[in-house]
């Protein structure tokens, strides 16, 4: 049984972010237990075409996977799979221990929110859940408290009675979040939970998302395109490309993979020959260029490869440009972000 | 404890007191037919056209010459053939109708099985036959002027749509479990209806042939025809006072087609009821076999040596 939500929970995006020094371990209580979904060399075809090749990976409780890939690598079909919708061609995969070929069972024990999801415009969301509820099995009274309770704790307390059809985009996502949940599911798949939402919007999903991994203990599966959101609130990743894993692992140690880069300082268009100039002067950096697409940028290698991520050297760089007066604008590294390991592993893939 | 907190233990079956599956899945439908207005707005249609057809039946002068038991018989067979036509067209729009707003998804990611989702379907898909019933009876009634031709036709009308109308929900669902859009689902439901409904109108009465085998052909292709075998059983009963029991055999394959569509539906359409219709997919085997068989036939007629 639930009971009614704490006082005082909420959704402001800025509290829900666990501090990033926690993420990508492993907690001792998660690391003894056994994983809550593990999938086997799953494969599918469509006729000739394979869209997914040898899909292997294991969620532990209480853990978030983020679900990676470029258009087209697989990611909805790997869903659709491990959600029961598809049947895989070759492979195996169990959640909670119960093998794929019990598909009802599956679906009793997880909790899906697809990326185009539709909903009756004419039922309310009070109704809707209510009905959700029903399927997985509660009674009529006890499917209607329960959709309450999910309604407020998604935000949607004052709306419940609101047919859906007027419901905002933002709404409607939170909805299928609490839909997603009505079976208290021991695995959440969430297929582009944020996508076209608002700023506040995403954050408050996010969230939620997170909450959803810590109060349940449940593992969550979310696919995004948006490689800061998974960055932010995913303890693991898996990255697809034209159906094949190319990395997998917890997010620090696969954007510990990335390539270390240069430096970019940006100063203002008239003073770059001068900065350029004293740049190129400095020991510490090497191949110091206008970066053509950006004006008033410059890239530069550090003399010694793989320290762009020194603090120091980076100081001393900007050291030389502030004694020569030189306005800096803006100043950064390259790498060490899940983007940057994103984007080449994926165009290795594709070449 | 928050409902976004975990109870604890999960719950995985079903509780004491749940309702079944289908009655859920069948009253949810019931609500988005009736009170979204789907049904409501092709009541009214039917309605409209019932009043035109009793109007023009009691005000045209060459219909008004019809004998009063033809006039009620014309009354029920346009009320039947109506209401067969809603009802397979709310089957056909019933799982591709899903598909496209897409919330079939929502459906199956449910432990309900298909089988159970279907059942709650097809009755909701029916349930315009019994509306359509009710209103009929009153212009049955004004038609029939008190004649006792009246009871007959609210009997034996009843009877026969009761067996045809879910024998076309059913066979409109299971063209709409085989189809991915709502267009090619209603597109096929007619072309379904139109023969059914064609014999029916285009052919008279078996009459009288030069010969007996032309005749017995002419019978059959009544006969296997729902539709047309219920026409003339209401006719028989009706017009030609036969008593029921005599013609009854007419009635077979209208039951028999209902049958076979409850059969089909539970046995195929189940197993279909997926996130796609993957129709070419099911097809592309079948389709093979006829490419090879056409390859091969072609290779032997090419090596025949009257081809020279």
């Amino acid at each position: 049984m639930y009971t009614r939500p704490r006082e005082g929970v909420g959704y402001s995006g800025s509290a829900l972010v666990e501090p990033e020094a926690k993420r990508g371990d492993v907690p001792e209580s998660q690391a003894s237990q056994p994983p809550i979904l593990v999938a086997q060399d799953l494969s599918r075809s469509y006729g000739p075409r394979q869209a997914v090749r040898g899909l292997s990976f294991s969620l532990n409780a209480g853990r978030i996977l983020g679900f990676l890939g470029p258009n087209g690598a697989g990611k909805t079909t790997s869903i659709r799979i491990l959600t029961t919708i598809l049947e895989p061609s070759t492979g195996s995969f169990a959640v909670a221990g119960i093998d794929h070929r019990r598909p009802e069972e599956i679906r009793r024990r997880i909790g899906v929110l697809p990326e185009n999801l539709g909903f009756p415009r004419q039922m309310t969301g009070l109704e809707y859940l209510s009905f959700f509820g029903q399927l997985y099995g509660r009674g009529a009274g006890d499917a209607r408290s329960l959709a309450l309770a999910l309604l407020e704790d998604v935000g949607l307390k004052e709306r419940g009675r609101s047919l859906i059809g007027t419901y905002s985009h933002g709404m409607r996502q939170r909805l299928g979040i609490a839909r997603a949940l009505v079976n208290d599911p021991a695995v959440v798949f969430l297929d582009e939970p944020t996508l076209g939402l608002d700023p506040r919007g995403q954050q408050e999903l996010l969230g939620l998302v997170r909450r959803i991994a810590r109060d349940r203990n449940a593992g969550v599966i979310m696919c995004s395109h948006l490689l800061w959101e998974i960055e932010k609130i995913c303890d693991d990743v898996v990255i697809l490309s034209a159906g094949q894993v190319i990395v997998s692992g917890s997010v620090r140690d696969v954007i510990g993979r990335s390539q270390r880069g240069g430096i970019r300082v940006t100063v203002p268009p008239a003073s770059l020959a001068e900065a350029q100039r004293v740049l190129e002067a400095a020991p510490e950096v090497t191949n110091v260029a206008p970066v053509p697409e950006l004006p008033g940028c410059l890239r530069m290698d550090p003399a010694n490869a793989g320290s762009a991520q020194d603090h120091a050297l980076n100081n001393k760089v900007l050291e030389g440009l502030i004694r020569t007066g030189i306005p800096i604008l803006g100043f950064g590294t390259e790498g060490g972000r899940l983007e940057e390991v994103f984007l080449q592993l994926t165009d290795k893939a594709i070449k | 404890m928050s409902a976004v907190q975990s109870s604890g233990a999960r719950r995985v079956g079903p509780a004491a007191g749940a309702s079944p599956i289908w009655w859920l899945v069948f009253k949810r439908e019931l609500g988005e037919l009736w009170l979204g207005g789907k049904a409501l707005y092709l009541m009214l249609v039917y309605t409209v056209l019932m009043g035109l057809y009793a109007w023009s039946l009691a005000t045209n002068t060459e219909l008004n010459l019809l004998p009063l038991k033809e006039m009620v018989f014309e009354m029920v067979k346009a009320a039947i053939a109506v209401s067969l036509f809603i009802c397979l067209i709310v089957g056909a729009e019933s799982v591709s109708g899903e598909r496209e707003r897409l919330t079939l998804e929502g459906l199956l990611l449910t432990p309900a099985s298909r089988g159970e989702l279907l059942v709650g379907k097809f009755l909701a898909a029916a349930s315009p036959w019994p509306v359509a019933l009710a209103i009929a009876f009153p212009y049955w009634r004004a038609v029939s002027q008190g004649d006792a031709v009246f009871e007959r036709a609210a009997l034996w009308g009843a009877v026969v749509g009761s067996i045809l109308a879910p024998a076309f929900a059913g066979l409109g669902m299971l063209i709409s479990v085989l189809c991915n859009t709502n267009k090619a689902s209603m597109v096929a439901s007619l072309a379904f209806y139109l023969v059914f409904l064609l014999p029916t109108t285009l052919a008279g009465p078996p009459k009288i042939q030069r010969s007996a085998a032309l005749w017995l052909k002419q019978y059959l292709l009544e006969w296997v025809n729902p539709m047309a075998s219920s026409n003339r059983f209401l006719q028989r009963v009706l017009i030609d006072n036969w008593p029921a029991a005599d013609v009854g055999i007419l009635l077979t394959m209208p039951v028999v087609f209902l049958c076979l569509t409850v059969v089909l539906l539970v046995q195929h359409g189940a197993p279909a009821l997926r996130l796609e219709a993957g129709v070419a997919e099911r097809v592309r085997p079948y389709w093979a076999w006829v490419a090879g068989l056409w390859h091969s036939t072609a290779g032997f007629a090419s090596r025949s040596p009257s081809r020279g």
